[in-house]
């Protein structure tokens, strides 16, 4: 048991607690209840055609193309740019950990504008990739290029500090003992930074599948085609088919969930190593 | 396996970490490479083990120019001031990576791994803690298990980067005479770098004193400590005190008291090296030559008192090391004129020229 020092006055803490419970409860915990209550409010019948009908199949498999294509990617990135940036000592290195960040300082509707300008029809490109029959925007390379983008700083913010504090002792120490680079990569940086990485992809899995405001710029809402998930909620909403809305909206809720659980046992696992290593 | 280093160069930026080394280090030895931080002990050292490109010049291992070899081929075992042992790893793996990254020709069988990492952590009497992981180890243990991973790989040389500078003073004190006894068993070739002058002139067979990117010498621990070959290698060895002083009609003069010197010869100005172990103080200047000085504080360090004292006419610092029953005379006098002598010392005068001074 920890004493407790009596610094402050004693209804500071209940009330402290009050507040962050009633915040919780009326943005998070009320909503949550919302969005499930909502959702089966018809019964689970209509629960279950609402999420297996074409379009929001067409949503959902949508979806899970982008994070099956944007993670992987975005994890090969994080983990090079951050091995370069921890590892290597070069001119410019201030500026390039900036524009890592670049993405979280836009707006996502300028960043998909940025694709429409550059891919669109009237874009930059747009007339070279109209000749030889490229679609990018309002197809699903587009959504992959925004949602790539917007992801693009997540893996690597995690993993850079974590580098940078672990220095490069043990890969040289690898090095005389005769590792070449790839078995000194895969035997040694790699099981060190492997929590802090898996965190790193599951935020930028939980933003991926989840971004709204880039993707709604260049995904130009052909339904069944071009919509993701929160596209498919918004567009469900707009028609007033509250019910269907809220169980497409119920999915990606549980996806969060399950993200949060996992993000949780992953700090568990990386506290526990901090601890052991003191 | 011998080193040859030959006229080493090695810039970062603007900052000239080494000017053209030349160095031999034979076969079998264990040479320190001593200085002050920013030495450049660090960066020869690097370079020696490959892990450091240098700008310009040779490294030979037995007569072989390895200057171009990797690394991962020199053959070197590498041991980290900071230990760098693989914490994701036990102390058996750790020691074991050495044999497991090698290709499948060479890789040993699992049992031969297995008997070579046990023998290894019985030379570092660590055998009961081959389960154990880094984090679970105390300091001392963990440069053990370093070294025994450096060991693993049989490497030609040995190379450690201040191996117990992390280290406290008592497992420091330990470990040193490890290392010192495990060389004398093992015989391989080793270069350390450190800072601290007792531990260079306790384990080494040799020294190689460096300042400012420069060998400044190149002794055994004897010919460094007691014929050091400039005023920096005295300073660096020890604590000392400098007084400037001026050669008149060929004897020192100090505050005005002449000193009972050699003939030095036409006059000039002099510089004056004492340790404080060199040092008497007397309470009624009996021999004469005495320089006056009052007591401004004093300190036991262990067996021995450290002394401070102030000159009266120049009010310089004195720092003399006395014994107990020696401090026991003087605390009499503590408020009266003291004088300070001096048993020995050295005298540079600028021409490059050591003098002894005995008296």
């Amino acid at each position: 048991m920890q004493t407790e020092h009596r610094l402050e006055p004693k209804w500071l803490k209940p009330l402290l607690l009050g507040i962050t419970l009633l915040f919780l409860g009326v943005f998070l915990a009320l909503p949550l209840g919302v969005v499930f209550s909502e959702a089966l409010a018809k019964g689970w019948k209509v629960y279950f055609e609402s999420i297996s009908e074409p379009d929001a199949i067409a949503a959902i498999k949508l979806t899970l193309l982008v994070v099956i294509i944007t993670v992987p990617l975005n994890t090969i990135f994080g983990v090079a740019t951050a091995w370069l940036i921890a590892k290597f000592e070069f001119r410019g290195k201030g500026i390039l950990i900036t524009l890592i960040d670049l993405p979280f300082a836009v707006s996502p509707v300028i960043a998909g504008l940025i694709f429409v300008l550059l891919f669109g029809s009237s874009g930059w490109l747009g007339a070279w990739l109209g000749e030889h029959d490229i679609r990018i925007v309002f197809a699903t390379p587009g959504i992959i290029l925004a949602t790539l983008f917007i992801t693009s700083p997540f893996v690597a913010r995690e993993i850079i500090p974590l580098m940078q504090e672990q220095g490069t002792d043990e890969e040289e120490s690898a090095l005389t003992l005769g590792a070449t680079g790839w078995q000194t990569f895969w035997k040694v940086t790699l099981p060190n930074i492997k929590w802090g990485l898996l965190y790193g992809v599951i935020l930028s899995n939980a933003r991926a599948m989840g971004e709204f405001g880039a993707v709604a710029v260049v995904s130009g809402h052909i339904r069944g085609v071009t919509t993701t998930m929160p596209l498919h909620v918004e567009i469900l909403y707009g028609e007033y088919l509250f019910t269907a809305a809220f169980a497409v909206a119920s999915l990606l809720t549980l996806l969060a969930l399950l993200t949060l659980v996992l993000k949780s046992f992953i700090e568990w696992r990386i506290g526990k190593k901090r601890s052991l290593a003191h | 396996m011998s080193i040859q280093i030959s006229h080493i160069n090695k810039r970062f930026e603007n900052f000239t970490a080494l000017s053209d080394i030349n160095l031999t280090i034979p076969d079998g030895e264990l040479v320190a490479l001593l200085g002050p931080s920013g030495s450049g002990k660090t960066t020869l050292l690097r370079i020696i083990a490959g892990l450091e490109e240098a700008d310009s010049g040779t490294i030979y291992f037995n007569g072989e120019d390895t200057t171009a070899t990797h690394v991962r081929d020199r053959g070197v075992g590498f041991v980290f001031q900071h230990y760098a042992l693989f914490r994701h790893m036990s102390v058996f793996e750790n020691v074991a990576f050495g044999l497991r990254v090698r290709p499948k020709e060479t890789r040993p069988s699992e049992e031969e791994i297995k008997e070579r990492v046990h023998k290894l952590l019985k030379l570092i009497q660590l055998d009961w803690i081959a389960n154990r992981y880094p984090s679970q180890l105390s300091g001392g243990q963990r440069q053990r298990v370093a070294l025994a991973r450096a060991l693993a790989v049989e490497p030609k040389v040995l190379l450690l980067d201040e191996p117990f500078g992390a280290l406290d003073a008592k497992v420091r004190q330990e470990l040193r005479q490890w290392l010192r006894s495990l060389h004398d068993e093992i015989h391989i070739t080793s270069v350390f770098v450190t800072h601290d002058q007792e531990e260079a002139l306790e384990v080494s067979d040799k020294i190689v004193v460096m300042n400012q990117g420069k060998i400044e010498q190149i002794g055994t621990p004897e010919e460094v400590y007691d014929r050091p070959a400039n005023p920096f290698v005295y300073s660096f060895l020890g604590n000392v005190n400098l007084f400037h002083a001026r050669v008149e009609q060929g004897s020192l003069h100090l505050e005005n008291t002449a000193l009972n010197t050699p003939d030095l010869g036409a006059s000039k100005e002099a510089s004056l090296f004492v340790r404080p172990h060199e040092i008497n103080i007397s309470v009624d200047n009996a021999e004469g030559s005495g320089i006056e000085a009052k007591l401004i504080g004093w300190r036991l360090v262990g067996p021995r008192v450290r002394v401070e004292l102030e000159t009266l006419k120049e009010h310089q610092k004195v720092e003399a090391e006395i014994s107990k029953s020696e401090w026991q005379n003087i605390k009499a006098h503590e408020n009266e004129s003291l004088f300070v002598h001096f048993e020995s010392a050295r005298i540079y005068t600028g021409e490059a020229l050591w003098n002894d001074y005995v008296i």
